[in-house]
């Protein structure tokens, strides 16, 4: 790469963009150009590409042929190549395990919960934020509502169970003057709206960050000209604000469909043990719990199935694949941008 | 979050059995089964088998104990215990150990690691004459990072396996016979005279190392008295409130100190999750984190989930879950901090390890509450009946040698673990336990005491690698001795050995999911998220989908390979 790098550098400027043949085609788009010219132009930002490219095909793309063993009964001491292959029996099994169906609605229950309570908090949250005019007191809310997304789950569990817990302050205090405690923690009924709250006072602040960005790039002066014609707040709100987040909240729309199988594992493992699989087993942890496995006390695991494992994974990811091409076409049709230009 | 709060630190070890070891069992299985199963072996050898792969016994002369050992039911032992260490420490080990040989370990910790290199390390670096690194891991997630290692075949030259964790390793019989040295051409029979210290680890011991009739495991804390642990209750508090711990003979007793015992305004709540240590009260067969077998009156097979026993557990933890007498956060599942609640008397009553009861426990105990004192309950059945004690294998816990290494290195290891093992009152023991006098120990009365440095780099590393018969020693803390061995002298005049005693079996591994999936059902039902009947649907979903395939497999071990009584 050095060697690239340095020859590039002996480039001559001029040629980069193609000269004067196609100069008139540095459009946005660069609509017109092939792509051999549009590669040379483009050159140093592809080279700046290749670093995270390697990373994604070591990392993302390599480990990938391991799906094979969601298609044998993977032997550990035969290794993949010889172990015996049985195509979709461990997609039957699995297809036919309630276990496995429970936790699919689970995930499906959970991630709905945080579609309507979770997604609009930042965007709320970054309105309220853009409203707040001393620089000051701006990045001091900022800061605070930003800084639990570097705790990890279990402080943030921790410190809910100090809170909230059958003997946190709350109940403590509740129980000092002879009222009832407030089970939260370990009722498996309201386990979707707790795992929310915690997502919310978690991820809430971080997500903010991007909205801010799309409500810095509306033009003031639409604002200026809006409210010399007389519209109010709400107006400005309704007409300028909320259109022009639009199209990053469908692309925010879009990235959490795709996610949407994703509803948090560590949070779901550690507080298993609290309100019990029934209510906290969701996709991924099935698919760990039951095709690695481990020693988590009464919740331990008899025996690893990587295979069982792997089928499971593996429908979660084509699932999420559908649905995120699924609500990308939906954004087209709507005419937003969704995951990339159409 | 960490497991069953059992399975912790030191003597513990003695608390676990394995399940494991194989001969050719293809046969057996065929009979039940197709599938993954059928495939595999499940590690069983037969009793002749495995006498003829055992070392001889040789006890070992070097201390006489000041409470010796008690003799109790079904062969169980007490372990001698020691008030003072010897003034003069004998020599258990003459000529060179190592020679000069470089070695990777692994081994399980509960606690904070070490820093490498430290003044502990080198003392038994130089002792020992070669150079031994050990690589600590957390043991609470220790069964995740041997699974690791076993499906990548990253296996280091010296790996402790605890027997509970096997269950965790994909066919582990299959994986012992691929990645660890059969040590039978080096310690079967009077082979093992060359190396003295492990001869005196009891036959009992080496017994469940067998693997498909193979030698392979070095038995760590080896004792004749093996228990999974017991409940515990604060004897101060008890005290103070004047009751008295041996008038406590059945659950129904046990469940009343609930309100007596509970102050929600101070925090203080009467139970801690008492977890799968109720299953001795309540006589359920029970064998290294699982449930095991009995034969009912009919002469038929029963799992320890379908004995009626098993009913009075779950209404009992049940009905404890619901009472509000037990502390909220073990209801939350937060088990990791079990024995600080139980240290700042935030929990009366407590079940864990029989290892939970030693020195540094008080230690700790005091930090929190200055009156802390430990005591155990007396055995006690769940009806006010007869108490019985399942015996556990004399060790739960081995060591193996990795197949790659050469017979020069197995034995310069062998050596090595011989020194390892010296029995309590050598002078080997000191420097394998305590490292080197000055640097982290000092010589008082009453024994070696750690001072600040050995506090800080002396943890079990070592000697979960080899070790001698377990004994029962607290330098300076007397009381705790005598106490501890009051318990197991009691405790085995109870013991039993249950079905499948000692041998290694690995299940068909199709029958995990469902015994994973009726536990989790278990575990709703202790902690009063379901109900009992919910416990039974789960029971005959687990029937019909494993327990009966068992069945056919234990019936077809115990015709072929007998069982273990």
């Amino acid at each position: 790469m050095a060697a690239i790098t340095t020859q590039e550098a002996k480039t001559p400027p001029r040629r980069r963009f193609g000269g004067a043949r196609t100069g008139g085609g540095r459009t946005a788009r660069g609509g017109g150009m092939n792509w051999r010219i549009r590669l040379r132009r483009d050159k140093s930002l592809v080279l700046m590409t290749v670093p995270a490219l390697i990373l994604l095909l070591l990392f993302n793309y390599l480990p990938m042929a391991g799906i094979i063993v969601a298609f044998e009964h993977y032997d550990i001491y035969q290794g993949i190549v010889n172990s015996d292959f049985v195509g979709l029996g461990e997609f039957r099994e699995l297809l036919a395990n309630p276990d496995f169906w429970h936790a699919f609605e689970n995930t499906l229950v959970i991630s709905f919960v945080q579609l309507i309570l979770y997604f609009p908090v930042p965007i709320a949250l970054a309105l309220l934020v853009n409203t707040i005019l001393s620089t000051r007191a701006r990045a001091f809310i900022q800061a605070v509502v930003y800084l639990p997304h570097f705790f990890s789950f279990v402080l943030v569990i921790t410190i809910f169970q100090e809170f909230l817990g059958g003997a946190g302050v709350l109940n403590v205090f509740l129980n000092r003057h002879g009222i009832s405690s407030w089970d939260v923690m370990t009722n498996p009924h309201t386990f979707k709206y707790l795992v929310t709250a915690q997502a919310v006072w978690k991820e809430a602040g971080w997500g903010l960050i991007v909205f801010l960005a799309a409500l810095a790039a509306i033009d003031p002066a639409l604002y200026e000209s809006a409210a010399v014609d007389g519209a109010g707040r709400w107006r400005r709100m309704r007409h300028i604000t909320l259109p022009g987040l639009r199209g990053i909240v469908v692309l925010m729309l879009v990235l959490r469909l795709g996610n949407a199988l994703s509803v948090g594992f560590e949070q779901m493992l550690i507080q298993r043990q609290a309100v019990g699989a029934g209510a906290a087993d969701v996709l991924d942890t099935y698919s760990y719990i039951y095709g690695i496995g481990g020693g988590f006390g009464s919740a331990a695991t008899f025996g690893a199935d990587y295979s069982y494992g792997a089928a499971a994974g593996l429908f979660k990811a084509v699932l999420s694949l559908i649905l995120i091409l699924g609500a990308n076409k939906l954004a087209h049709a709507f005419g937003e941008d969704g995951l990339y230009r159409k | 979050m960490a497991p069953s709060h059992g399975f912790t630190r030191r003597q513990v070890f003695r608390t676990s059995a394995a399940v494991g070891g194989a001969i050719a069992a293809a046969p057996l299985l065929s009979a039940c089964g197709s599938g993954k199963a059928s495939t595999k072996n499940s590690g069983v050898a037969d009793t002749n088998t495995v006498k003829s792969v055992i070392p001889t016994y040789k006890a070992s002369t070097a201390v006489t104990a000041d409470i010796p050992s008690v003799q109790g039911a079904n062969g169980a032992a007490s372990d001698p215990a020691f008030l003072t260490f010897p003034a003069s420490p004998a020599k258990s080990v003459t000529g060179p150990v190592g020679s000069g040989g470089s070695y990777q370990a692994v081994t399980p910790l509960w606690g904070s690691v070490p820093p490498p290199g430290n003044s502990y390390y080198t003392a038994v670096n130089q002792a020992i004459g070669a150079t031994l690194t050990d690589s600590p891991s957390d043991g609470t997630t220790y069964a995740t990072m041997l699974a690791t290692r076993f499906a990548s075949g990253n296996i280091p030259d010296w790996l402790d396996v605890p027997g509970w964790n096997v269950s965790a390793i994909q066919n582990f019989a299959e994986g012992v016979d691929k990645y660890f040295k059969d040590l039978t051409p080096f310690l079967a029979g009077d082979k093992v005279l060359d190396y003295p210290n492990l001869a005196a680890i009891p036959t009992g011991g080496w017994q469940a190392g067998v693997w498909n009739g193979k030698l392979y495991g070095i038995p760590l804390w080896t004792s004749a008295g093996n228990f999974p642990g017991m409940l515990f209750y604060r004897g101060d508090i008890f005290k103070a409130a004047g009751i008295d711990a041996s008038s406590i003979n059945s659950a129904d007793k046990l469940k009343a100190l609930g309100p007596e015992l509970t102050v929600k305004s101070k925090g203080q709540y009467a139970f801690e999750d008492l977890t799968y240590y109720l299953y001795q009260i309540f006589n359920i067969p029970f064998s290294n984190g699982h449930t095991g077998w009995k034969r009912d009156s009919s002469g038929k097979l029963v799992n320890g989930y379908e004995t009626p026993e098993y009913l009075e557990f779950l209404n009992f933890a049940n009905s404890l879950a619901a009472s509000g007498w037990v502390h909220p956060d073990a209801l939350a599942g937060d088990s990791s901090k079990a024995k600080n609640r139980f240290w700042a008397g935030k929990t009366v009553i407590t079940a864990d390890g029989t290892g939970a009861w030693n020195k540094s426990d008080a230690q700790s105990g005091t930090a929190a509450n200055p009156g802390y004192v430990r005591q155990g309950f007396k055995l006690f059945a769940f009806d006010g009946g007869k108490p019985s004690l399942a015996l556990y294998p004399a060790a739960g816990m081995f060591s193996y040698l990795n197949k790659k290494l050469n017979d020069d290195q197995v034995k310069e290891l062998l050596r090595i673990a011989n020194y390892l093992a010296a029995p309590f009152g050598t002078q080997e023991y000191l420097t394998a336990r305590y490292g080197k006098e000055g640097t982290t120990y000092t010589m008082t009365p009453s024994g070696p005491i750690l001072n600040d440095e050995g506090n800080k780099v002396v943890t079990d590393t070592f000697d979960q690698l080899a070790n001698c018969q377990a004994v029962t020693f607290n330098a300076g803390a007397d009381q705790i001795t005598k106490d501890y061995a009051a318990w197991q002298a009691d405790a085995v005049q109870h013991a039993y050995k249950p079905m499948f005693y000692a041998m290694n079996i690995t299940e068909p591994a199709e029958t995990a999911k469902a015994t994973t999936a009726l536990e989790a059902v278990v575990t709703d039902v202790r902690m009063g998220r379901k109900g009992v009947s919910d416990y039974q649907a789960a029971l005959t979903t687990w029937q019909n989908s494993a327990g009966n395939t068992l069945r056919t497999f234990y019936e077809g071990v115990a015709k072929q390979y007998g069982t273990g009584n």
